[in-house]
Order: structure tokens, then sequence, then C-alpha cells
């Protein structure tokens, strides 16, 4: 088999999300070539064919015409598999790409079995194992679904990619940094967070305490983001910041797949939740089901002696 | 002077019905209106509702009304006799035995309504009773009153000067205190009396005049008004709502914006009103600062309604104020107006909700939300509502009892023990209980509270037809809403008038010899319930039942009709406490007062708000909140 | 100016979900259905367009469903869509994107809809793709991840959802599938009276029959709960108890505390 690796760049830098799909590759066996728009001063840190067109021709932001540039790839390198990551650059593109090749598209898998692909549904509650009926397929995968092996050492081989003559008009004006940015909770050694399971607005300050009480940084999942009961810089999740602390500690959060995304590098889990099988409990090392109104005043009591 | 008099009745007259014309026209179709006479003259003549919940002020009132009416009566007779009977017919009645009975009486009474009105006086001028507006008409009213009182004894002791001091004093007697008063002018000529009576008897008549015209213009306008709005007050079950028809596809408009919207009754309160402030006391909103207080929102009604009937009621009243409610009616317990301020919150609620998808918060949207999806406001998924009952045994066809559960008995873990104590109980008495199990829906009073009529219709009618497909003749329920939303609102939306339903309390106070004491049980505080109280009579069979099983009650400082909401009604425990202090707190802290260890209550919504006010209080090591059926549970 | 929105009927996320007998969905007893939460952000800014276009601007709501769905339909109906299109199909979720995507370009090819918008993704499935293939198969142009979203005659400027709350600003134009994200408005609540219109409007049944599918590219082989990792310890009772045990266990396993 062989696998089209598409790489991302944001602002000139390339993203780890590519080490993810090498890995991925790696574990369903295949031969890879990449291709990556932007990102030349720091290229992925993996032996192989690299196209790579720059921002400057293809746009940072392009869709019609990142898609077309990937099919002709994938087209002239002969690949069965184009894998993109499940990120908002991946799942605008992906589908795309799938029309052009008259392949299968298969979004956020998490796994590969027996020509099959595992990808969650119902809000991780369940999950579907899917078989493209196509001979190619395009393949979105889940972000940390796979762990890359150790650090990343390599050279690609570039092959200069340029962009066809424009298409579909789709014109990047400039990217808006989010308002209120201040806390970096991908520096903290322990988060705490917040989810719809808090009930009110001022139980939020119950997790907080908590945060303060072990050390860490208060985090929340979208919902409460939304709602206003957070600051939107805390919020963790595919569309907020991805941690990886010592410890991270989910306060009434079912565990959405986007808030997992972003929090399932962290080294130990723990998780409060009045229902056992909330999905949260998959990621979790340990899992207290109880009334976090109750159970967290008697753990920062613990936590003062 | 018969003209005078003329034109200052007629001038009363007209003013009083000019106004009720107005409010006639205003609000909606008067068609639904029944007068009850009888009992509005009898409510008025005994003073009940001046009386009762009024303390000292309400007694004063009262004496003052009787007096005033015997004084009144008494001046009547004097006007027939005079300008009447004596003028045309040379009759007199006004002789022998009964003329002395007749001037004791209006002496008395014109002296214990002078004390009277010094003791309103000193209570409104110089004790001041916080939120007690004070304005000029009410000096005005309070002047105009004295003086007709204190020129009647003038006039009285010259004329006794005149006619009997001196030269009938067995029947001056009969007259005490013009007799003092007549002591006074001893000693003048006759001609100089003659002519101090006149003067006075004209001030006297001038002043009462001048009362006649300030009927209309101040809220004296009460004499009246109010014997009228105890006519008009619904007969049938208290704090029941209008079920709006929903299937009329003409209607465009929905609840109350605008003055003509409410209902003539709702728009006569406002008039009726005497701004005594007795509601703002028990509200507990405006005890725990929210900008809500039933008096002002019956005044700000009113000055709605002479900015023009087409005016916005919310921008008069003010959103957070409408919204802060929790229909507890202890406002309209106490109101001698006979003021309901309940409904026109309702329809206020009703205008936003309806006419603009506008509710206080996110969080009773997501609410009303989850019981449009799952039947339950808590968000719970709708297949597990039967899962509190795991390991009970059910009835299923021939149950004798239907138990309504509702959504806090079947999805929170707290009040799932009050569910299953139930049915300890209802076990142990034989009783062949079943539920709705899956199909039970909430049973939308809420939502109704929060105005969302539709919402409530919706599934109301859904449980009526799950109700009627048991074939059950009897439903329990263990909580209060849902009683009285399916036993007097759930019949306007076709529940089977043949089906009973009752409330646990009642139905195990009729099996009162099944309880009785299981040991020493420490001392306990009852909280009456506003539904349960207030809204359907129900306070002597808890405590009944209390007694049987051997618990020593300790009432709180307000209990039975004034007691205290928990703050969890009107909707309100779907929504988010956000300005002032907690009521749940408050009320925590009235029942720890007591100093008993436990506070029993027989409503979820009041376990639920007891259990986080005691711990928002503190009170976790003095008092437990517990529900009157997990008492009794094992005490049978 | 036509304008078209495609919601889709999800499964309450709170249901304790059972697979079916065929293994390859959810048994849909006793589930509670709703509208998909993606779509309630689709159908809101769609109205407020229709709205701000003034007269001469008709919304149409599609979904593709069982007879349950008309409950979707209508709630659209009375936030303020102008009329609905019920694709009637029973076994839909078992059609894959494609088909899905086709049956929505069959039906709206001919309609003249200058601008579609629909959910980011489905609540269920979460493919994300319904859209970008719908824009495909219309030769649309297409934006997705959309929380923000300004039209001034054919002219598209919206402001896409990036990683990390970064957002990018793009501009495209009319005709175009517009996808939308969470957050991008606040759905109104239907009122009283709207509800009332929406069940005059026109809701026109189109048997599944009669809109192309096409040949499905992905199949589903089987839908299963995932294994339980048993590495998860579960605390569960006495307050004290678990708490007691919940620190200990943090303190051994990270030495933070």
């Amino acid at each position: 088999m062989k696998a089209l690796l598409v790489a991302e760049s944001r602002e000139g830098k390339t993203l780890p999300s590519i080490y993810e799909l090498a890995e991925f590759a790696r574990m369903a066996g295949a031969q890879t070539v990449m291709l990556q728009v932007g990102g030349r001063e720091n290229p992925p840190k993996l032996d192989g064919k690299l196209y790579l067109a720059d921002t400057k021709t293809a746009g940072e932001l392009n869709p019609p015409l990142h898609a077309a540039m990937i099919a002709d790839v994938a087209m002239k390198e002969g690949v069965d598999m184009v894998l993109l990551s499940h990120s908002p650059y991946g799942w605008d593109l992906a589908p795309l790409v799938a029309q052009a090749l008259g392949a299968a598209q298969i979004s956020e898998a998490v796994d590969y079995k027996d020509g099959q692909f595992i990808t969650p549904a119902l809000n991780g509650k369940l999950r579907l194992s899917l078989k493209p009926a196509t001979a190619k397929v395009v393949v979105t995968l889940q972000a940390g679904a796979v762990a890359p092996q150790g650090e990343p050492t390599g050279t690609p081989t570039v092959e200069e990619l340029s962009p066809p003559a424009s298409g579909k008009p789709y014109e990047f004006l400039g990217f808006e940094a989010p308002k209120d940015g201040g806390v970096d909770l991908g520096r903290a050694k322990v988060v705490v967070s917040a989810g719809r399971g808090v009930g009110k607005v001022e139980n939020v300050e119950l997790v907080k305490k908590l945060a303060e009480a072990l050390g860490g940084e208060l985090g929340a999942t979208r919902p409460l983001v939304d709602a206003g009961w957070v600051e939107a810089g805390r919020q963790v999740g595919a569309s907020g910041q991805t941690v990886a602390p010592k410890l991270y500690l989910a306060c009434g959060v079912s565990g959405a797949a986007q808030h997992i995304a972003g929090m399932k590098k962290s080294e130990f889990v723990a998780a409060i939740n009045t229902d056992p099988e909330a999905p949260i409990t998959e990621v979790a090392h340990v899992t207290a089901v109880a009334d976090l109104k109750q159970l967290i005043p008697a753990i920062l009591e613990r936590l003062k002696k | 002077m018969y003209l005078l008099a003329l034109a200052a009745v007629g001038f009363m007259a007209y003013g009083l019905i000019q106004r009720v014309r107005a409010l006639l026209h205003a609000g909606k179709s008067t068609a639904d209106i029944k007068l009850q006479i009888g009992r509005a003259l009898w409510q008025t003549l005994a003073q009940l509702k001046a009386i009762s919940h009024g303390g000292a002020a309400g007694w004063g009132h009262a004496i003052f009304f009787w007096c005033f009416l015997i004084l009144t009566a008494g001046t009547t007779l004097v006007f027939i006799q005079a300008d009447f009977t004596d003028l045309l017919f040379g009759y007199k009645f006004l002789k022998g035995g009964f003329y002395k009975i007749f001037s004791l009486a209006l002496d008395l009474a014109g002296l214990a309504a002078i004390l009277a009105m010094g003791g309103l006086f000193i209570r409104r001028y110089i004790f001041r009773p916080v939120g007690l507006a004070s304005e000029p008409a009410d000096a005005l009213i309070h002047i105009l009153l004295f003086l007709a009182l204190a020129t009647g004894f003038v006039v009285e002791g010259l004329r006794m000067a005149a006619t009997e001091l001196d030269m009938n004093m067995a029947l001056a007697q009969w007259s005490p205190v013009g007799l003092v008063v007549a002591k006074v002018f001893h000693g003048m000529d006759m001609a100089s009396l003659t002519m101090a009576h006149k003067i006075t008897w004209w001030i006297h008549f001038l002043i009462c005049l001048a009362f006649f015209i300030a009927i209309p213009l101040t809220k004296l306008r009460h004499i009246f008004y109010i014997p009228v709005n105890y006519a008009l007050a619904p007969a049938g079950a208290s704090g029941k709502l209008s079920t709006m028809a929903l299937d009329d596809e003409t209607a465009e408009k929905f609840g109350a914006s605008q003055p003509a919207d409410l209902l003539f009754k709702d728009l006569f309160d406002t008039a009726a009103c005497v701004k005594c402030k007795r509601c703002q006391d028990q509200c507990p909103a405006h005890a725990t600062g929210k900008p809500l207080s039933p008096m002002k929102l019956t005044q700000d009604i009113g000055a709605a309604l002479a900015s023009g009937v087409g005016s916005s009621l919310v921008e008069a009243v003010g959103e957070d104020a409408v919204w802060a409610c929790v229909t507890c009616r202890a406002c309209e317990a106490v109101c001698p107006a006979g003021v309901e301020h309940v409904r026109k919150i309702i329809e206020m609620r009703r205008g936003m909700a309806l006419m603009e998808g506008r509710f206080p918060g996110d969080e009773v949207v997501r609410a009303l939300d989850a019981i449009e999806v799952n039947g339950n406001p808590l968000g719970a998924a709708l297949a597990a509502r039967g899962d509190w009952a795991e390991g009970l045994a059910l009835t299923g066809e021939g149950m004798e009892v239907l138990y309504f559960t509702g959504c806090y008995a079947c999805y929170d873990r707290r009040n799932i023990k009050v569910a299953r104590s139930f049915m300890t109980i209802l076990g142990k008495l034989g009783v062949k209980a079943g539920t709705l199990g899956k199909k039970e829906k909430c049973c939308g009073e809420p939502a109704r509270k929060m105005g969302n009529e539709y919402l409530y219709q919706t599934v109301a009618a859904e449980n009526i037809e799950s109700i009627h497909a048991t074939g059950a003749k009897k439903i329990v329920t263990t909580c209060p809403h849902c009683f009285h939303t399916l036993a007097n609102e759930y019949p306007d939306l076709g529940l089977d008038p043949q089906i009973s339903v009752e409330h646990y309390t009642t139905f195990l106070a009729a099996r009162m010899a099944s309880f009785k004491p299981n040991g020493p049980i420490a001392p306990v505080t009852y909280h009456d319930s506003c539904y349960m109280g207030r809204y359907n009579g129900v306070f002597s069979q808890p405590r009944e039942l209390l007694a049987a099983i051997g618990a020593p009650v300790t009432e709180m400082a307000k209990s039975r009709e004034t007691s205290f909401c928990c703050g969890g009604g009107g909707g309100r425990i779907l929504a988010e406490e956000k300005l002032g202090t907690r009521i749940n707190a408050a009320k925590a802290a009235m029942a720890g007062d007591t100093g008993a260890a436990m506070v029993v209550s027989n409503c979820p919504f009041c376990l639920t708000m007891l259990e986080d006010g005691v711990k928002t209080g503190g009170l976790e090591e003095k008092m437990k909140p517990v529900d009157l059926a997990e008492l009794l549970a094992d005490r049978m | 100016m036509n304008i078209l929105v495609c919601i889709k009927q999800v499964p309450d996320m709170e249901t304790k979900f059972k697979i079916n007998s065929a293994g390859d969905w959810i048994d849909e007893a006793d589930t509670a259905f709703r509208m998909n939460e993606y779509d309630e952000f689709a159908v809101e800014e769609a109205v407020a367009l229709k709205e701000k276009l003034g007269a001469g601007a008709s919304l149409t709501v599609l979904s593709i469903g069982p007879e349950r769905v008309k409950e979707a339909i209508k709630k659209a109906l009375a936030m303020g869509a102008d009329k609905g299109a019920h694709i009637q199909d029973d076994e839909c979720f078992r059609k894959d994107t494609a088909q899905v995507a086709s049956m929505i370009a069959d039906y709206a090819k001919d309609k003249g809809f200058e601008l579609i918008f629909t959910g980011l993704q489905s609540q269920d499935r979460g493919s994300a793709q319904v859209g970008p293939i719908l824009a495909v198969k219309l030769g649309f142009n297409l934006v997705t991840t959309v929380v923000g979203f300004q039209y001034d005659a054919g002219a598209i400027t919206a402001r896409r959802e990036l990683e990390g709350g970064l957002r990018a600003i793009v501009k495209t134009a009319a005709p175009a599938v517009i996808t939308c994200q969470l957050g991008l408005n606040k759905p109104r609540y239907p009122t009283l009276p709207n509800i009332m219109k929406a069940k005059k409007k026109e809701l026109a049944v189109i048997p599944a029959a009669q809109v192309a599918a096409g040949a499905a590219m992905v199949n589903t082989a089987r839908a299963f709960h995932p294994e339980r990792k048993g590495a998860g310890e579960m605390l569960q009772g006495d307050i004290a108890q678990v708490a007691d045990r919940f620190v200990k266990i943090i303190r051994e396993k990270t030495g933070l505390i």
C-alpha cells in the first residue's frame, strides 16, 4: 500500500500532526510520500519525498487549490490512501480530494484493522468499523489517535510543487488571534477542567479552587466557553488548546471527542463524573463516580492537611 | 346644603364609576365575571382580610372601619329624621331609650375612631415602618378623617352645651365624650353657642364633603373598590392558571405584553391596591434583594395603564422583577384588598415566552429544550425514567394507585430516596401501585410557570393519554407541583374528572392509624411547601402525621399561611439565582433558628433547595433536610 | 433569492445506546431525537440572512429520514424557514455521506439556490463530509467551520475557526455551501405565533426513490461499544471514602501532592 501524507503548516511552521500520520501509515504497512503547502523553513523531519508548495503562490488556506494539488500528486504517485489530520484544515480538504479521486472518505479514524477503519460515533459512545467500497480512500486521522514513536529524525527530499492556475474563488484575508490569549495551558503541570456537569456557573469557582489547590490551571470544555462561564483562552480541545500535563483532572466533563483530542496526551487522567459510562472514563486512569459539588470540597479538605 | 351634598356625592360617584368604565374598556373581555356579592359583604363587614396577617395596624383599621360605619349610620339616621320624617311628617324616632343607646354608641365609636386614627398616625409618621412610603395624599387623608371626627365632637359639644348641659344631665351622660367637650363651652350665652354651632356644623359638613371628593382622587377609593374586588375574586381553586386555547388558529396574541391584554380584575386590582406593603413584607424575592415588590408591581401596572393601554408592561415593571417571582402567593395570602399578583406575572411571562421566545437565562432554555426532547428538565435520557424503581415490585394492569413520580424523584439522587421510601410505605399498606414508567413525562408545571404554555400543554396532553391508558382511577404524587397541576389544571386539558388526584400527605393522613413512633426522634421543624400549603390548604395533615410518629415539632416564625418559600417555585427550580442573596439560604437559616435537628418538607424542590441552603449556610452539622415520606417509611 | 438549509435529526446524546439487531447502527427504541446542534446554528444563520434580505428571499429547509424528522423540519419552519422539504427515507441511516450529498444535490440542482447552509457535522456520525461533497456535486464554492458570516450582494466574507482558538478570515462568492460551527450565533427559541404559522407552511414530501443516491462508497461493517480499557479504576460510594482513595491514587501516581 502507498499513502500520501498531507502535512500542515501554520504561519510558516510545520505542525506536528504529520508525525501522527506517518506513524499511522507505518502501522498500516504503507509506503509514504508527503505533501505540504508552506513550512519551507522547517519541513517535516521525515525521510521520503516531500512535495512542497509555497503559501505565497498557493495561499495559506485555499481548499479548492490545495485539494487539486493533493489529488494531482495522489494520482501521479498512484497512492491508495491519502492521509490528513482531522483538523479544520484536514476536514476542509479531505472530501474535496476524495471526490476528485472518486474515492471513499473516512473521517476521524482512530485505528485500522484488516482493511477497515475504526471511527468514533455518537459523541464517542460508540465505534464504527468502516470499509471503503472504492480502491482508493481518503482518511482523516483523529488528533492524538496514534502516538509517534520517539523523536523524529529524518530529512525529506523536496520536490517543488506549483499550484495549478487558480480555479474556484477563495481568498484568504488573514488570521485572527484568539481574543483572550493570556493563559498558556500547554505549559501547566496540572490542568483541572470544568465541563457541563458543573451545572451552574457558580460551581466553576469550585473547580477553580481545586486547580489552585493542586497548583494548576483551570481549563474548560467548549460549552462552558460558549456560555461565557470561562474565558475562551482556557478552552481545552480541538478548537482550543492541546495540553499534556502531568495531571489532568476532568470535572463534570462528558468527554466529547473534540475535548479528548485536546488532552489525550496527559500523563495521568483523573475524572469526576456522575455517569460511569461517560466517554471520559475511557481515557481516565481513575474515575470517581460522584457529584463534584460534594466530592471537590471533600478533596479540598484532604489537600489542606 | 343639599346642592353641595349632591354635588360632592355626585363627584365621588362619577370619579369612581369613570375609572371602572375605563378599566372595563381597557382590559380583555369581561364575559366571565361572576360577582360573589354575599361573600364580599361578609368579608367587608367582618374586616377578615384587614385583620388576618395585619398585626396591630390591621386591628386599627378594623376598629376605625366599624366605628366609622356606626357614625355614618348614626349621621344618616339624623339626616333622615331632620330632613325627611320630621320635616315632612313631623315624625321623630330618635327619642327615649333608643336615643340614649344611640348617643352612647356614637360617642364611643367616635372616641375609638380617634384613638385608632391616632395609633395609625403614630405608626406611619413616628415609627415609620421600613418600606412604607408616605405621600402627601396620606397626610391629607389622616388630616381629613381626624378633623371630621374632631369637628363632629365639637358640634356635639356645642349642641349639648345649648340643649343638655345643666338642663338635662340625665340624658347628657349618655354622650360622655360630648359632655366633656360641652363643659369647655360652659358659660357661653345661647346666641354665641348657636352661632358657633352653626359655623362648626358647616365646617364639619364641608370636611365631610371634602372627604367624599377625596375618595375617587386618593387611595380612599378602596372604600368602594375593595368590597367590589372581594366580589370579583374567583371562587374556585386558588392559584389555578387560565388554560390558553392554543388550538384557536386565529389567535395572534398570547400572554400580556400591554395593559390591554390583562383581565379586568387584573387592572381593577391596581385601583384597589392601598399600598399597605403587606405583600412586599412577605415576598421572599423582595426579602433577598431581588427587584421585585408585589406592591410596586401592582402600582407599576397601574402607571402603565395610565400612560396608555398599549404601553409595555415589562418596561414598566422591569424584566428582572417579572422573572424573580417564585409564585409562592404569600403576597396574595396577606393582601387585604384581594389583589392577585401572581396571575399578572404569569401573563407577562407568557407574553415574553410565547411572543418573543424570551426567558431569564440560557440554562432555562436548555431545561425547556430537555423537557421537549427527553421529557424532563434535567437532561437525562427518557429511557431511564423508570430506572429509579429497580428492584421494586410495581403493579402493571389492575393498579389501585398510579404513582405519578415526577422528574426529580425519577432522576435526582437525593429525591429517588423519597420515591423509594414512598413505595416502601405503599408496600406496607398493601396498596397495589404502578407508575407510567418510561412513558411518564414532566407534568409541565415549571415550563408553564415560566410562561411556556405551549410546551406545558404538549407534555400534559401526552401524560393525560398515558394516564387514561392505565385505567387507573386514583393518582398519588410525592410532588406538590405535580399534584396541583394534575388535580387542578389537567382537567382543563381533558383529564378524566373521575380520576382522583392526591398528594401523599393527604393520602397517608387518611391512613393515619398505620403510623406510629419507632423510638425517640429528634425535634423537627416543618416547612409548609407553597403548593400544598397556600395553594391547596394542606397544613394540618402533615403535622398530624408527625404527631402520629411522635416527632416534636418546633414551628418556624413564618409557617402555614405565611410560610417562607424555599425559592424553587415559579419555574425558578430551572433557573440560576443571579440577583441578591439566596432564598434557599435565607429559608435554611430560618429553619436553623428553631434549633431543630431536622427540617421536614413534602416537596422535591423544597428538599433540593433546603439541601443546597443548608450547605451554603454552613448548617450541615446542625440540621438535616428530610422528606416526610422518609420519616414515615420506617415508622409503621 | 433562494436559500437552502439542510438539517439532520439525530438521537439525543444522553441516551444509553444499544446496538441494533443488524449490528450496524443503534436500536432506536426509547430514543429521543432532536435537531442536530450544528444545524440549529445553520438554521438561525439562514433565517437571520433571509430576514435581512427582506421580501424576495425565500428559505427552504430540507431533511432526509423517516416520518419523525418532520418534527425537526417543523422546528426550523417555526424558527423562520418558509417551506420544508422532507425526503422520506426510512433507511437513510444506512446511506453514506456521498449518497446523502447526492440526494440533496439531486433535489437542489434545479431550484436556483444561491446559498446552502448546513451544520459542520452531525452529532451522531461526525464525518463533516456532506456539506463539502454537496458543494462539489453542485459546483458551488465552499466555506466550512464558520463562526462568522457576512453576505453582501453575492460576496461572502466568513470567519473560519481553526485549531487553538485561531481564526481565519476568508472570502468567496455565491453560490456557496456554508457549514456552521457551534457558537456562530444564538439560535432563537421559536415563538408561539411562529409555531402556529409553521403548521400552515408548505412541507413537501419526496419519496427517497425520486432522488438519485448513487452507489455507496463507504460501508459500515459493524457498530460496537468501545472495549473498556480496564486500566481505569472506578471509585463509587461513600464520599469520604471516595475522596480518600482519589487523593491517594493521584498522590501515588503523580507525586504532585
